[in-house]
């Protein structure tokens, strides 16, 4: 009763919060952070909290009322001891500093918070960014989370704290509606909290992405008000949309708490690419610096570019026949020569074996091969720094062009909403890798109207070289709408394709061999859907003042109809985001043949 | 027969033995093995899409240590570091090659300090053999044979 009666005597003797001043207050862009409200970024749910969980909000209509949310927060964090503060800690530090509540310890009866905070370090924050890898189009458009280290110069971060935001797929891997969901907003998103050495472990080693480390220019006080926050959005379900609402967008919306007054995100985003979030962190000066991580890939290449031909070959045998070490053609190696080779060996079964189960001989091997590197002199070998991604030209992009087909001139007009082909500016993307996504083409000629030339839905081609220590599969598939020859006509047929081969490296050439099936729907063939096959092959050269490709592919139509072509592309970057592309096609069917050549300004943005 | 049998059983036991994780109950990874992948994980073309924590996801906590050992200077919340998946091979390969940022984690997890770090990697490197005894050493053992090695150099007995 003597409780009840003091802490009611405590709320009227503080100072009233009037009406006017609520408003102001829950209008602050800190209270709005803390609420995770959509201030018209994305376009689901303006206006009210980007979060579905009903167990974040005090008020009843908390997620759609940020002022009855903050007076409900104000009504049940104010008293002493209140249970609420040990789950809105943030909320409670806003609050108080914006009320003057002076209380000493507010969290003391707070044990679970206490030992949690405890062992999240709070010194600096670095936000990271894996980047793409050949065979996984979706890859290319990077992924984001944030470390937290313990020392502004850690000795070592592989007990920092990894915070990531993703889908929650617990239970439910391996389903084919993931893509989907994923995409739509079928999985609920949470932030999980991990020791950094096990993100290393899936994103450089399991799946051969550099990563990219960037140092952000955080207090620690700034620091300690996103992981109050954090500890509020544990268990809290926000929906995951692959496009807008993902792992970066809510990054981006922590350091909104993090630092209020810097609107991290302003205006609209349409979608929020994770390499863009590190460019918005640029814009706003947040970065302080940049470390390079070379994916096991990477490193393995680097030490088996350390190696000449014959030693390479010497290293193969070795991976195969680790008793080798003891041969004399082994020994007349020099000692620096042996560790690099055991240790090129030794990488690329690390690399074979990493998704497979335990094998007694792979761990024998290996165990051999440790002892001839450990034996031998160490020799080191330096991983070439690639351009970092936020270097790379941006991910939508127009063209404006021009040529003649068929003796007749054309003008073209193309927007592409993302993002990169095989020969697209280079800086900051893998070599034969692509992923096109809504790419629409008008065409007008002399006699002709603006008209649609042609719509790509999707185009991914993932052509990954082969060597003699990986063994990669090459593929693409491509669907939308296009103009071909059918009989005597340029129709817009509707297609899917696709298929799958192989590609290498051989010097400064990237040549590949497909096998393509493609599935038609035109006005003209009998068949709603007419099938086909046949094969692509081509070679890629990357040059750093221009690249190019050389391609021939043919299909032939079950309906006994072909078509057949050969094309020369070349690629001259300008700036980062400029760039032009002639093109060069002679394109065959069964009955006739024409030529196009055309020359087009490609400029990127985002 | 008597003896064949005793064997056999001797045999299933000590195999028992060294699969067994210990200190503590299972998941604790003392029982992890050099080149133990990881198979069965979601197809990676689906997992890029959503980018999230499939298993075990958490928050940082260490609700309780799980039942494993805590006692020791290479565990850190609760789970060696030697236990994660891929670090044994990360070790041992550093130790090979006499420096790296496996090695440089271990003996950070340790408590070594910043300017004892060159001489305890020298150390390490050249008793490769003596601490990576074979390949089916598990991590477990590996803890022990580094702090036994440890104990015969002079200056890093001090630091055990």
């Amino acid at each position: 009763m003597l409780k009840i009666l003091l802490t009611t005597f405590l709320l009227t003797i503080c100072a009233p919060l009037w009406a006017d001043d609520m408003k102001a207050l829950a209008n602050d862009p800190e209270w709005l952070a803390l609420l995770h409200f959509n201030q018209g970024a994305t376009l689901h749910g303006i206006g009210e909290s980007y979060i579905d969980d009903s167990s974040f909000f005090i008020a009843e209509n908390g997620k759609e009322n940020a002022q009855a949310e903050l007076q409900a927060t104000l009504s049940a964090l104010q008293p002493l001891d209140s249970s609420l503060r040990c789950r809105f800690p943030a909320r409670y530090l806003f609050l108080a500093r914006k009320l003057a509540w002076t209380e000493s310890s507010p969290f003391a009866h707070c044990t679970e918070y206490l030992e949690w905070r405890k062992q999240i370090p709070s010194a600096r924050a670095v936000l990271v960014f894996p980047a793409s890898y050949l065979n996984s189009p979706s890859s290319m458009f990077g992924h984001t989370l944030l470390r937290l280290d313990a020392s502004t110069t850690p000795d070592s971060v592989w007990s920092s704290w990894a915070l990531n935001f993703g889908a929650d797929i617990r239970g439910q891997d391996n389903s084919i509606l993931y893509i989907w969901r994923g995409l739509a907003g079928g999985y609920p998103g949470r932030f999980t909290v991990v020791p950094y050495v096990t993100k290393i472990q899936e994103y450089s080693n399991m799946e051969n992405r550099d990563m990219w480390e960037y140092g952000l220019r955080l207090s620690e006080e700034e620091i300690t008000r996103l992981i109050n926050h954090l500890w509020e959005l544990r268990d809290t379900n926000f929906n995951y949309y692959f496009f807008d609402e993902n792992c970066s967008f809510r990054l981006l919306e922590l350091l909104d708490v993090a630092k209020p007054g810097a609107h991290i995100i302003e205006g609209f985003r349409l979608a929020e690419v994770p390499v863009n979030t590190v460019r918005t962190l640029e814009d706003k000066h947040l970065i302080a610096d940049r470390v390079y991580r070379p994916s096991r890939a990477v490193e393995l290449q680097a030490d088996v570019d350390a190696l000449s031909l014959g030693e390479r070959r010497m290293a193969r045998r070795l991976l195969e026949n680790p008793s080798l070490a003891q041969s004399q053609e082994f020994l007349a190696y020099t000692p620096e020569k042996r560790h690099l080779i055991a240790r090129a060996a030794w990488r690329a079964l690390r690399f074979g074996q990493r998704k497979k189960d335990r094998s007694e001989e792979a761990a024998a091997s290996g165990m051999v091969l440790l002892r001839t590197m450990q034996a031998n002199t160490t020799q080191a070998v330096t991983v070439p720094e690639p351009a970092a991604p936020e270097k790379g030209h941006g991910t939508q992009m127009i063209s404006i062009g021009g040529g003649q087909r068929a003796s007749q001139g054309f003008g073209e007009l193309r927007y592409r909403l993302t993002y990169h082909d095989l020969l697209d500016n280079p800086p900051g993307f893998l070599h034969g890798a692509q992923i096109e996504g809504l790419d629409a083409h008008l065409r007008t000629t002399e006699s002709d109207q603006l008209k649609l030339e042609s719509l790509d839905l999707i185009h991914i081609r993932s052509l990954s070289p082969r060597n003699a220590f990986v063994k990669p599969l090459s593929w693409f598939i491509q669907t939308g709408l296009e103009r071909a020859p059918v009989y005597h006509e340029r129709q817009l047929v509707r297609f899917v394709q696709g298929g799958a081969g192989f590609s290498w490296q051989w010097g400064a050439m990237q040549p590949y061999a497909l096998t393509a099936l493609r599935l038609e729907n035109n006005d003209s063939y009998k068949p709603f859907i007419e099938g086909g096959g046949g094969a692509i092959v081509g070679a890629l050269w990357y040059f750093s003042p221009v690249q190019l490709h050389v391609s021939t592919e043919g299909i032939y139509f079950a309906n006994d109809e072909y078509r057949y072509s050969t094309q020369a592309e070349m690629n001259v970057p300008l700036n980062r985001q400029n760039g032009l592309r002639l093109q060069w096609r002679q394109d065959y069917w069964r009955d006739d043949h024409s030529q196009e050549l055309k020359l087009e300004w490609r400029h990127y943005f985002d | 027969m008597m003896k064949k049998m005793i064997l056999a059983v001797s045999l299933l036991g000590s195999s028992f033995v060294a699969y067994a994780d210990a200190p503590g109950g299972p998941g604790c990874g003392w029982g992890n093995m050099l080149l133990k992948g990881q198979s069965g994980l979601p197809m990676h073309f689906l997992a890029t899409t959503t980018n999230g924590t499939s298993g075990n996801a958490t928050f940082g906590m260490t609700t309780g240590t799980n039942g494993c050992s805590t006692s020791g200077k290479l565990t850190y919340n609760g789970k060696s570091l030697l236990a994660i998946n891929g670090v044994l091979e990360e070790v041992a390969q550093d130790m090979a090659v006499g420096q790296g940022e496996a090695l440089t984690a271990l003996s950070v997890s340790m408590g070594i300090p910043a300017e004892d770090r060159t001489h305890f990697n020298a150390v390490m490197h050249q008793n490769f053999s003596t601490i990576f005894t074979s390949e089916k050493v598990t991590a477990g053992e590996v803890a022990d044979n580094i702090t036994a090695v440890m104990q015969k150099d002079e200056k890093l007995a001090k630091l055990i």
